[in-house]
């Protein structure tokens, strides 16, 4: 195993926030599809059927596991270069035999597998969807994937900037300003560019550079995950491609800043 | 061990190393002392892969640092001026740590931890956590990780900044112990004093350039490391320094250089045998001796010609 990733995640668990942010998680998400289950059984109980409740409390819960979890990425990922500069700990990692390579890859996989951990946390919660059914394994996992590699890109994303600044409260100023962008700015771009244009035939027909930026909606990608096996195709895909462009370009410029931070560390 | 010739690193419109050349050889422990600014940090940081020079080339064990860094890492240990640590780690974590970091496999890590462990006089702290340390003990810890990997070349930044007398009495002490063992160390500090005591040359650096002394030297020789070369002594006398000084001049291989009523500074070719019999002689020739010995080498004084009187 990479030295880095033991470390990591060692030092996180030891952190207060390794549980308190976990703990958090937990209550919100149960409070969360507790909401959702009340409103539902209330308004509606006579007209839908069990199968409908669990498809809405599915929805409910992977969105907000989803915003949840957008939330809480950066706090993983945009210190974890910076800290290694404010505590003056880089100069000892760079000139070990661990190359830029294994301290990116183990920064990176320990944010990762924190938010993995926080996934498998949330399944207890999950499983009042089933009770309901409505809900089977597909759904569960191209919708855990998406989230996934949502979070894996906004991990990569902040951990370049993580190596392009030198204080931990700018990275993560920064990191949050990026998931903005990515989350509220393309939605709003995307109805800007829309009032312009009429598509009378459907999704299909508006331009491809009108639904660009919809391309790198974490919502999006995440309601394009929401459809039948067979319509993945071209939509959830070509926001899997642009996600994981993205975070590949992210790890080459963080491995770049690495390479030259000698000077700074 | 250590070859650096006509360095240069600029950063943006200031030249932080041109043309500074350097050899150190092995087994020796080589001080690098200059006024703030001189270039120091970024030699060491060139020599530690930390950075690439501009041009110029700089090789340690032989190897190229900018060609082949991954050979230069196994062979160095790098100590920064302020030596970074995990302070939510406890103490044996981090030597572990490290000891991964540098590829020792299993069923050694633990032999080599509780060797660093030990030769730092950390043992009884192996589970505390490294905040709990004093700022000594941090530096010994530092220097023990530097350590683990076994490297044949040291690089210390600034090391005793920040310690208190004991604790710097204390690093000086390893690192004359570390010398002994034949580690070579290259030695960066502001500290004349622990230059003079422990190490053999020093390197004068000022703007990024080697620095002469009046005596046109860019390299101080402290301890003689060469036993055939003449040695100084001083020889303290009551009052009859003109006659020791005489007496001196009928010596095989004594060449006095001064005498005054109650001292005379010689030169004595050869061993300390040498040195010796001109003692017995003089003391035998009526001479009352009440001090014997070899002047230092003033590393502050030669600094202060080097570099003037005012503070850069």
């Amino acid at each position: 195993m990479n030295p880095m990733i033991r470390k990591e995640l060692r030092q996180r668990m030891r952190e207060r926030r390794g549980w308190i942010l976990p703990s958090l998680y937990l209550l919100t998400l149960s409070a969360v599809i507790s909401f959702a289950y009340y409103t539902q059984a209330s308004e509606a109980s006579a007209a839908l059927q069990g199968w409908q409740i669990g498809m809405a409390l599915f929805l409910t819960l992977a969105y907000s596991q989803l915003a949840l979890l957008l939330l809480m990425a950066p706090i993983f990922s945009a210190g974890a270069l910076t800290i290694e500069k404010e505590q003056r700990t880089l100069p000892g990692l760079l000139t070990s035999l661990l190359g830029p390579v294994q301290i990116w890859w183990g920064k990176f996989a320990a944010s990762l597998m924190f938010i993995l951990l926080l996934l498998v946390i949330g399944i207890p919660v999950l499983s009042v969807v089933f009770a309901f059914g409505g809900v089977g394994p597909w759904e569960v996992g191209i919708v855990a994937f998406t989230t996934v590699v949502i979070l894996g890109t906004i991990s990569a994303i902040s951990l370049y900037w993580s190596s392009a600044f030198r204080r931990s409260v700018h990275a993560t100023a920064v990191s949050y300003v990026t998931v903005v962008l990515m989350t509220v700015v393309t939605l709003i771009i995307f109805g800007m560019a829309m009032s312009r244009v009429h598509a009378e035939n459907g999704w299909h027909s508006i331009p491809l550079k009108v639904r660009a930026p919809l391309y790198l909606n974490p919502l999006f990608f995440l309601t394009s995950a929401l459809v039948p096996k067979n319509q993945l195709y071209p939509e959830w895909f070509t926001c899997l491609g642009a996600f994981v462009a993205v975070a590949g370009l992210c790890a080459v410029l963080t491995l770049r800043n690495l390479r030259r931070s000698g000077d700074i560390a | 061990m250590i070859e650096v010739s006509q360095i240069q690193k600029r950063y943006g419109s200031s030249r932080a190393l041109d043309g500074f050349s350097l050899r150190v050889e092995k087994g020796e422990l080589f001080g690098l002392v200059g006024p703030n600014g001189a270039g120091k940090t970024t030699l060491i940081k060139i020599l530690s892969t930390l950075i690439r020079a501009d041009s110029g080339v700089a090789r340690i064990a032989g190897f190229d640092v900018s060609a082949d860094p991954l050979a230069v890492k196994r062979v160095v240990g790098y100590m920064p001026d302020q030596p970074g640590l995990y302070q939510d780690m406890r103490v044996r974590e981090f030597l572990e740590f490290f000891a991964e970091a540098f590829h020792i496999p299993g069923q050694r890590r633990r032999a080599v931890v509780d060797q660093g462990l030990a030769a730092s006089g950390l043992g009884a702290r192996a589970e505390s956590f490294v905040e709990e340390l004093s700022f000594g003990m941090k530096q010994r810890l530092f220097l023990a990780k530097t350590l683990l990997h076994s490297p044949q070349v040291l690089l210390l930044d600034e090391p005793a900044t920040g310690l208190d007398p004991l604790a710097r009495v204390d690093l000086r002490d390893q690192l004359k112990r570390l010398n002994q063992q034949g580690i070579t160390i290259l030695l960066s500090s502001h500290i004349l004093a622990d230059l003079q005591e422990i190490c053999s040359r020093v390197a004068l650096i000022a703007e990024g350039e080697n620095q002469r002394d009046s005596a046109g030297s860019s390299v101080i020789e402290l301890h003689d490391r060469d036993a055939s070369q003449p040695r100084l002594y001083e020889v303290g006398v009551l009052r009859d320094g003109e006659r020791a000084g005489q007496l001196a001049g009928s010596v095989a291989g004594v060449k006095v250089l001064h005498a005054e009523p109650a001292r005379i500074v010689v030169e004595i070719s050869g061993d300390a045998a040498r040195a010796a019999e001109f003692l017995r002689q003089l003391v035998t020739g009526g001479t009352q001796v009440v001090r014997f010995d070899r002047p230092p080498a003033t590393l502050e004084q030669r600094y202060r010609e080097a570099f003037g009187e005012k503070p850069r």
